[in-house]
């Protein structure tokens, strides 16, 4: 034998080990309840395989006091415990670490909290932990966190975030108070997002974040292992209490920077389940792929085209309403985005209470140019109308490139406006469209929670995120009377006429609502229930045969 | 009699002294730069969700609208008591990030550079043998291509084939989640390869190395297009030489000419060239990071950009920079000692 010989011998060797030890390997198995003692525990609890989790979604922290995105709001969900839990499918809060939370007048929460509540490392949880938590949230003011949407307990007469003084009283350990600051049926539903997470007096710092790999909660699961965007382990927490009990008592998150990755990945079942954010283009082809399914859920997510109202050609209300006539959304649904999107002629998503399709009223579901037409005419407007329209390919997937350019395909091609499409760096874009450097702009959201004024409050109020110098007394005080109303017949008239007034002025164009989708292996269950408009994914409800 | 001037260890210590510029230059370009780029990490963080004052008020808190120059001579001094700081959003001092994530992007870039050698220096050798033939263009098309080609586009190609070719074999990440979820225990050397072997786990150390493959070959065969075409013109330059001429006069086989004579001389320029070719390496290996979600820090440096990490993405380009310089003073070293003419 030769030495080149020897050489390829060895190492044929070398590659024959491995291929052969790639095929060994033991995930674990199941092992049943991990707190055997708890009576609110599902009878499948601990039952499923260990399975693995695939997203793009990145995870800014789990520490509720520094996260506002979906990456890290799902893991808080599985680790933390809110005082109320929306339901797969549900709309309304139920019992989470409370047993109950109720309105006692529009301005007052009360809540009772389980007695027998423990975090994952013995401490108790009380009422005093869930002031501190609220607290706590207010005074870090972290940028990345969602103390915003804890304002009803802010002090309005400070000038720095903090919670006012009589915001929460704590007769007992198991009773909390909220005195809120105006009048707002929307908090019991921040009460069930994971900005309210509740976390333990005892060991997080009152006035700094956790870090993501220390934190400790009282959730169905404990985070046994943090590596940033690698992975979070999540193993079932023996001292959970509560009724979401985790099928499984292991679960992975593995974390992909590239949608790619994670096509590649689920693609040859390297994880169980491929949740956001693959392309129209991967998911059409993965359908096609055996052993995997493509589930859609009902989606909440939105994609805006924002007027800027104060410049030369936002301003001029009539070229706003011929946009609305001549914008072909179903072109955009089903071209571009493949029928993963559906059109959008209204602020608020289909099947929320008050839900009204304003535009469609309006503009109709089809282009008409000769309306768009005459309406400048009749304004003395001289087409075509020159227009900057703005988008940053670097925030919202590569579809939204190809979007942008139908849109404006469709507006030059009705002849009436001479469309210029500017692309910047979202860092770049989000100083800029502040500032007005785009006529019309493209801008996305996902909701906090379940609420039609999630869709209007954050956008119509004095321009609110859109930034879009759009301001109306009647919506701002439609907007005010429709958060204090306890009547629901007559909140969802007012949120009607806050669609109507939008579809008036124009100083939006909803353009589509996402869907919720999943790709999973065949041995997943729990998957497609878990896809609902709230965008939380149900790791506990989850299992692998 | 030897001239001062040309003493190895003055050599030696000026070239050392030179790092110091070096970095100091690297330092104020990334410094200037981050801060001409739009957007910083105030607006990075929150800026989707608060209004214009509330962003000003928190730039004001993380010291950002301090005059530049006083930014600048105060990261400065930072640096020279060697602490770089910490990252903006979760404090991480950039010390422990390089000692965190400096294994997976060694392990990487040492992979690729003995697949480009084991690659490159044999097509290389090949081309300048036979050099003008169908295979030496057929070598030197390799060369261009892989050299021109962009590198995630590779990655993406690899994966695509192993998907269809080898499916199971992992083409994302440094190891198998489950195999990761128990690796905490593994932070002897921060260089996951190495702790895996010393604690003895056989199954994860074998798993690791099969995730190396992928992208060691992508990076690998980006690097190997340099190789080839050195090594086939200094084999071509080799084989000119009048010792080459005279061992041929001697009657030596063509094959042992090349092989014992211009191959053996030829390497002496190639692996001071290709040490300097650590830049490139390094460069290559933050989009092969980013392709195969491998934990490095060329990954995190895209993470912190992003962000608008000034203090993270300063540390980051000073700790390459580090490395590139300090890699050429160790050639240079080399160089001397082999050839004591570029010492004057």
């Amino acid at each position: 034998m030769n030495r080149q010989t020897r050489l390829f011998s060895v190492l044929g060797t070398g590659v024959l080990l491995t291929a052969l030890s790639a095929c060994g390997g033991d995930d674990g198995g199941s092992a049943g309840n991990a707190n055997p003692d708890n009576p609110n525990a599902p009878a499948d609890a601990g039952t499923s395989q260990p399975w693995i989790l695939g997203t793009t979604d990145p995870i800014v922290s789990i520490d509720p006091a520094g996260a506002y995105d979906i990456g890290s709001w799902n893991l808080q969900y599985s680790v933390y415990e809110q005082l109320l839990a929306i339901p797969a499918g549900g709309d309304t809060p139920e019992a989470d670490a409370a047993e109950s939370c109720e309105y006692d007048d529009p301005q007052t929460v009360t809540c009772i909290l389980r007695a027998d509540n423990t975090f994952s490392n013995g401490n108790p949880l009380t009422s005093s932990d869930v002031k501190f938590t609220f607290e706590r949230n207010i005074a870090i003011a972290d940028p990345n966190g969602a103390s915003s949407l804890l304002g009803s307990l802010m002090d309005p007469d400070s000038e720095t975030p903090v919670m006012a003084a009589d915001a929460i009283e704590t007769p007992d350990d198991t009773t909390v108070v909220f005195h809120l600051n105006k009048p707002d049926l929307t908090f019991t539903k921040v009460l069930s997002t994971a900005a309210t997470s509740i976390v333990d007096e005892d060991t997080f710092p009152a006035d700094a974040l956790m870090a993501s790999d220390q934190v400790i909660g009282s959730g169905p699961y404990a985070l046994s292992q943090y590596k940033v965007e690698q992975q979070a382990v999540l193993e079932a927490n023996p001292e959970y209490t509560g009724a979401r009990s985790g099928k499984a008592n292991q679960v992975i998150v593995k974390l992909y920077k590239e949608p790619s990755s994670l096509r590649a990945d689920i693609g040859t079942s390297q994880v169980d389940v491929a949740w956001r954010t693959l392309s129209p283009v991967d998911l059409a082809d993965l359908a096609s792929t055996d052993g995997l399914s493509v589930l859609n859920g009902e989606g909440s997510e939105f994609r805006y085209w924002v007027w800027n109202t104060a410049t030369p050609t936002g301003k001029q209300l009539a070229v706003r309403q011929a946009a609305a006539y001549v914008y072909d959304r179903t072109e955009i649904t089903e071209d571009v985005y493949d029928g993963t999107t559906s059109p959008a002629y209204s602020m608020v998503p289909p099947g929320f209470a008050g839900q009204k399709e304003s535009f469609k009223e309006v503009y109709g579901d089809a282009p008409d140019v000769d309306a768009a037409t005459k309406l400048l005419a009749d304004a003395g407007i001289k087409t075509p109308v020159a227009l900057n329209l703005g988008f940053p390919p670097d925030k919202y997937g590569d579809s939204s490139v190809s979007e942008t350019n139908t849109f404006a395909a469709q507006l030059n091609a009705s002849g009436l406006f001479d469309v210029t499409v500017i692309d910047d760096p979202y860092e770049e874009y989000k100083e800029n469209y502040r500032k007005g450097a785009y006529d019309l702009y493209m801008l996305g959201w996902y909701p906090d929670f379940l609420d039609a004024d999630n869709y209007l409050s954050p956008f119509i109020r004095d321009g609110g995120f859109f930034a879009n110098g759009y301001s109306d007394k009647e919506v701002n005080s439609l907007l005010d009377a429709e958060l204090g109303e306890t009547d629901e017949a007559a909140r969802s008239e007012q949120f009607g006429q806050l669609q109507d007034l939008v579809a008036r002025d124009v100083p939006v164009l909803p353009s589509w609502n996402g869907k919720n989708v999943a790709v999973s292996t065949a041995p997943m269950t729990g998957v497609e229930e878990t896809l609902d408009p709230t965008y939380i994914f149900r790791i506990w409800d989850i299992a692998k045969q | 009699m030897a001239s001062s001037s040309g003493s190895l260890p003055r050599y030696i210590a000026i070239r050392v002294l030179l790092v110091i510029p070096l970095v100091w230059v690297l330092l104020s370009v990334v410094f200037l730069l981050l801060r001409v780029a739009p957007g910083d990490p105030v607006s990075a963080a929150g800026g989707d969700r608060l209004d214009a004052e509330t962003l000003q008020l928190r730039r004001e808190a993380a010291g950002l609208d301090r005059p530049l120059f006083v930014q600048y001579l105060e990261y400065l001094g930072n640096v020279a008591r060697f602490d770089f700081g910490s990252t903006f959003r979760t404090g991480t001092p950039i010390l422990h990030i390089v000692r965190d994530l400096g294994g997976a992007t060694l392990t990487l870039t040492v992979g690729a550079f003995l697949i480009a050698l084991l690659i490159g220096i044999p097509l290389g050798r090949l081309a300048g043998r036979y050099r003008d033939t169908p295979l030496d263009v057929g070598i030197r098309l390799y060369g261009v291509v892989s050299y021109a080609a962009p590198l995630f586009w590779v990655g993406i190609l690899l994966v695509v084939l192993v998907n269809k070719v080898a499916t199971g074999w992992p083409t994302n990440g440094i190891v198998d989640p489950f195999i990761l979820a128990t690796s905490d225990d593994y932070t002897r050397t921060h260089i996951l390869l190495i702790d895996t072997l010393l604690a003895g786990d056989t199954t994860a150390f074998v798993d690791v190395l099969q995730h190396h493959a992928l992208p060691c070959l992508t990076l690998g065969f980006l690097l190997s297009g340099v190789i080839v075409r050195l090594v086939r013109i200094n084999v071509i330059q080799a084989l000119q030489g009048d010792y080459v001429e005279a061992a041929r006069a001697r009657g030596i086989g063509e094959g042992q000419v090349v092989r014992r004579h211009a191959f053996r001389n030829a390497l002496v320029p190639v692996i001071t060239v290709v040490g300097l070719q650590v830049a490139l390496t390094l460069s290559g290996a933050v989009l092969t990071e980013s392709t195969f979600g491998w934990p490095g820090i060329g990954s995190a440096l895209l993470k912190y950009i992003n962000e608008r990490d000034y203090i993270a993405v300063q540390g980051i380009v000073t700790f390459f920079a580090v490395v590139v310089v300090l890699t050429s003073l160790i050639v240079d070293v080399i160089n001397a000692l082999v050839d004591p003419r570029v010492r004057y």
